[in-house]
Order: C-alpha cells, then sequence, then structure tokens
C-alpha cells in the first residue's frame, strides 16, 4: 500500500499570536465563515445605525486587482471600505494596517485577522519590504488592497499629507487606483472615542487612475502622493457643493 | 442543570472543593520540589498556570448550565478537529471540513434540543444523537460524488470520517452527559477523574519510568506509569461515590476502569495520528499542553465509553 501523504499547516507549532501575524495566510473554512457573518452583521449595522452611503460604486465593478485609497480619520474607515465591496471579493480585499498598533495583543490581531483580514505594514522599520508583499498581492489577479497614505488617522478630521510609499507602490505598475472620501467617520467615531455614535457616514469613489507610465523614482512618488491627495480633496469639495 | 441549582446542589459544590483542593495541593507538592529540593521542573510549571485557567473555565461552563456546558463542548470539538484538520492537512478541502464542521455542529443540536414528539424522557434528542454519524459520513461519501472527483478522495474521506466520528461525535458526548439526570455528578467525574489520571500516568512515568509501554507510538508513555494511574482510576470511584447515587460496585468498578484504560489509550491513540503525520503536538494554543486536542485527547476516549455504560444501567436518563 501506498502511504499517504500529509500536507501539514506550516505554522502548526507557533503559538497563537504568531500564527496571526504571518502573512500570506492560509486560512480554514472556519474563519471565511466567520469573516462573512461578521461583515454581514457589520453591514447591517452601518446602513442602520451610521445610515452608510455609497456613492460611486459603480466604478468598483472590475474583477481585475485594485487599490482603494481614502482618507483616514476613524476606525470606521476601513469597515466602511470593505462593506462597499461585494461579499465574495471580502477574502481577498486587505486593508494595510499598522503592525505596531493592530499586531500587538491577541485579541487586536485577531479581530485584524480573522474579521478584517489586514495585511500587516511595518510604519516605521522596512516599509521597502511591506511594499513588496503589497506588491505582490497587486500582481496577483483579484485582489484588493485598501491603503491610507496618511499613514494614521487624523486627530482634527482633515485631511493630512500623504506619504510617498503609495507613490512607490503605484509608480510603474499597471493597477487602477481608485481615490475615496469618507464623509461624516470623524464625526461619527473619531480617534479616542470608544464607541461609534449614530452619525451618518458616506462613502465617495472616484473614477480609477493609472500610473504605469510614470517611471518609479523618488520624484515620481512624491508627486503620486499629492496628485492622490488632491483627488480625494476634490471628491470632498464636490461632496460638499452637493 | 442552572447556576441556581448548582449552588444549591452538593455534588457541584463537592466538586467545587476537590478540584480547589486538589489545585492547590498540586501548587504545594511542585513548590516543594522546586524550592525545597531544589528539582528543575522546566515545562511542568507552564502546564501547572495553564490548569490553573482551564479548571475555572470548565467549572464556570457546568455552573452556568446546560446549555452553556453543550455550546462549550461542541466549540471545543469545532477547534479540536480545526486541529486535526491543520495538522493531517484536510483542511485545505473546504467541502470536506464543512461537512465535518457541521456534523459537529450536529452532534451539539442533538445534545441540545428534545424529542420532537416527546418521546424521549428528559432534555437532548438521544435517538438523534446516535444516529448522527450514519448522516455525516453519508455526507461526506457524497462530496466526491458531487464534484465528479476521485484522486485522493479516499484518503480525505477518510480523514474527514475519523475527524468527525472521534473528535466530533465521540467527544461530543461529553456534551449528551449534561442532559443525564445525574447531570453534575457524570459530568465533573468523568472530566476530573481522566484529568487525573494524565497526570497520575505523568507522575508515575517520570518517578519510576524504565520501560516504553509503545515505544513506536509514544516514547513518554511507560509500562511504570500505566498501572500507577490505573490504581488511582480503580480507587477514585468509591472516594468519589457520592458522584453517582444509582452506581454499585459493580458499575463503580467499571467506571475506574473506563476512566483508567481508556484515558490512556485516549493518550495513546492521538499519539498514533501524531506519530504518522510527523508532528510533537497538535496544536500550541494551551502554553504546556500543547493544542486542544492534546488536553482533550483521553475525554474522546472516556466519554462515550462512560456515557453507554450508564445508559446500560438504566443510570442515564
Amino acid at each position: 500500500m501506498k502511504r499517504w501523504q500529509y500536507e501539514p499547516a506550516a505554522d502548526l507549532d507557533q503559538r497563537l499570536i504568531e500564527r496571526l501575524r504571518n502573512f500570506p495566510r492560509e486560512p480554514d473554512m472556519l474563519v471565511y465563515g466567520v469573516r462573512s457573518i461578521v461583515a454581514l452583521i457589520i453591514r447591517g449595522l452601518l446602513r442602520t445605525y451610521c445610515r452608510f452611503e455609497i456613492i460611486g460604486e459603480e466604478h468598483l465593478r472590475s474583477n481585475r486587482s485594485f487599490v482603494l485609497v481614502a482618507n483616514h480619520s476613524s476606525h470606521l474607515d476601513t469597515v466602511c471600505l470593505l462593506a462597499s465591496l461585494p461579499l465574495r471579493r471580502l477574502h481577498r480585499a486587505f486593508p494595510a494596517a499598522a503592525a505596531d498598533y493592530f499586531f500587538k495583543s491577541v485579541p487586536r490581531t485577531w479581530i485584524a485577522t480573522v474579521v478584517v483580514n489586514a495585511l500587516p505594514f511595518a510604519r516605521q522599520a522596512q516599509v521597502r519590504q511591506s511594499l513588496a508583499i503589497c506588491g505582490e498581492l497587486l500582481a496577483n489577479a483579484g485582489n484588493v488592497l485598501i491603503i491610507f497614505p496618511e499613514g494614521t488617522r487624523s486627530t482634527t478630521g482633515e485631511i493630512q499629507e500623504f506619504k510617498g510609499g503609495i507613490g512607490a507602490l503605484l509608480a510603474g505598475r499597471d493597477v487602477p487606483v481608485l481615490p475615496c472620501y469618507l464623509d461624516g467617520a470623524f464625526r461619527a467615531w473619531p480617534k479616542g472615542s470608544r464607541w461609534p455614535r449614530p452619525r451618518k457616514v458616506r462613502l465617495i469613489i472616484g473614477a480609477p487612475r493609472n500610473y504605469a507610465a510614470l517611471p518609479s523614482d523618488k520624484g515620481a512618488s512624491v508627486a503620486i502622493a499629492a496628485e492622490l491627495r488632491s483627488a480625494v480633496k476634490e471628491l470632498a469639495r464636490q461632496h460638499a457643493k452637493r | 442543570m442552572s447556576p441556581h441549582q448548582a449552588l444549591h446542589d452538593p455534588i457541584f459544590l463537592a466538586y467545587l472543593r476537590v478540584i480547589f483542593v486538589s489545585l492547590f495541593m498540586g501548587g504545594i507538592v511542585l513548590g516543594i520540589l522546586h524550592w525545597g529540593f531544589k528539582k528543575n521542573l522546566g515545562p511542568i510549571w507552564s502546564t501547572y498556570r495553564s490548569w490553573l485557567v482551564l479548571a475555572p473555565v470548565g467549572l464556570a461552563a457546568i455552573f452556568a448550565g446546560r446549555v452553556p456546558t453543550i455550546i462549550g463542548i461542541t466549540l471545543l470539538a469545532i477547534f479540536g478537529f480545526k486541529e486535526f484538520a491543520r495538522a493531517s492537512g484536510l483542511y485545505r478541502d473546504w467541502w470536506m471540513t464543512g461537512v465535518v464542521y457541521a456534523g459537529i455542529v450536529a452532534v451539539g443540536t442533538a445534545s441540545l434540543v428534545s424529542h420532537p414528539r416527546g418521546e424521549e424522557s428528559g432534555p437532548g434528542w438521544y435517538g438523534l444523537f446516535v444516529a448522527v454519524p450514519v448522516f455525516a459520513i453519508a455526507s461526506i461519501l457524497l462530496i466526491p460524488i458531487l464534484r465528479n472527483r476521485a484522486r485522493g478522495e479516499l484518503q480525505r474521506m477518510s480523514l474527514g470520517i475519523v475527524g468527525f466520528v472521534y473528535i466530533g461525535w465521540m467527544f461530543g458526548h461529553l456534551g449528551f452527559l449534561a442532559d443525564s439526570v445525574n447531570a453534575y455528578g457524570f459530568l465533573l467525574y468523568v472530566i476530573f477523574a481522566t484529568e487525573l489520571n494524565d497526570v497520575a500516568a505523568f507522575t508515575f512515568g517520570r518517578l519510576f519510568g524504565r520501560h516504553s509501554l509503545r515505544s513506536e507510538i509514544s516514547p513518554k508513555k511507560t509500562w511504570e506509569g500505566a498501572p500507577g494511574a490505573l490504581a488511582v482510576s480503580m480507587a477514585l470511584p468509591w472516594l468519589l461515590r457520592f458522584s453517582f447515587p444509582g452506581f454499585g460496585p459493580w458499575q463503580l468498578i467499571l467506571a475506574g476502569l473506563i476512566v483508567g484504560i481508556g484515558g490512556q489509550l485516549g493518550d495513546l491513540s492521538i499519539s498514533v495520528i501524531k506519530r504518522d503525520i510527523g508532528t510533537k503536538d497538535m496544536g500550541a494554543l494551551i502554553p504546556g499542553h500543547g493544542g486542544i486536542l492534546d488536553r482533550i485527547d483521553s475525554l474522546i476516549y472516556v466519554a462515550p465509553l462512560f456515557l453507554h455504560m450508564a445508559n446500560y444501567y438504566n443510570q442515564l436518563r
């Protein structure tokens, strides 16, 4: 009789926290099930509690890999962007999350991994390595990368400068990037407050851009970051006029 | 079973004392060995610390009532199977794991609900409970047919069936004990005696162990440890006689044998799986113990044997 071949999970003998920190992940169906159920509950809560509304949803209808870039002022931001995606793409959507904040304690890491499917992003050291992981994700078809180029939540609600990393990721890469503006999330759940308040939250999704033609150097990176920031501000301005 | 009942149940209160005294005494013995005899206990301390967490959590679930107990045991089975699936590589097959998870939930449901036409006395639907494997295995055999695949399917089906029957159903018997008229006595005896049997086997093995019991399966189990643990487990039902008001001497002997022999067989049978897969532990969730399966392995063997023994003597419901 031929011997059976077992293929154990590579992280079998690691502690829970290490297993959760690993990326890319190899989830079993339990993780997908929990994530889908939690996503449905969150979507229902957003619609009722925050009267969540999406403008420009048609820009999301693409089977390619793409990047969502948005202003960041609240924990609601990630939740809203994930809620805008069709459920079947949820498990292929990776919000880049600060490794030094979301991947510290077990409960927080569990939520970041199982519920949010976050990509651990090193903000201080090894930024280049994190960007390389993002690049690999975008090289495969059907992935969605969610990035807040401000690098942290704004404490005033104003849009801060965009870091150059987003430019370095997009320059010379044939991947569409969609600028998004989140309105109301800061009022609903600003940094430092414990629970979200029932305030109207809107997500405005702009038309896709592509920076494949630009060279991948420092100058282009800075220019892309600045351009994306003005695109998000423009969405905010148009929205305010309406 | 309810918090109110637990507070007034002499069996529950007695076990509360027995378990806390055992933990306390265990700590004192370890302390004397560590500070008095300057023995290097190494990982035993972390094993002990984990016990200090596991025991209150288990007691809290039983205190909370029948439903929390059954849900807790079902969750243990689900995450135990997840460990098995990750160790064997079955977790990549979502159809198979999905059906097994559903089967485990069905086992828990059969323990929770009552017979739809009220033809069984007491809570829990025993008829469905013992029939769940038929439906689960039928569903597992159906998967390759539905997917029109044959290559490697025998291995996947086998792993699915072993995973379901062994971890889902056999361990699920512990949940059904919560439906017994003597739920506190049976549940607490089975869990306490089985874990004590594990500790006794380990202790006797460490003290006198020379000859490997099953050299190809587990290097830690010894011929010297096994009878020591069996002796402890044979004596225990007599010491904890208040747990089973309906048991005579013959049933007490059987209760001791089931725990004393079954407990060690459960340990060895999980070792067979681990050895064949080539892994040391099933996981690293519980410091000093390994994974969930490394902790519940003996209970998997003991719980069903004990339940059916009690049922045979009309003591279950």
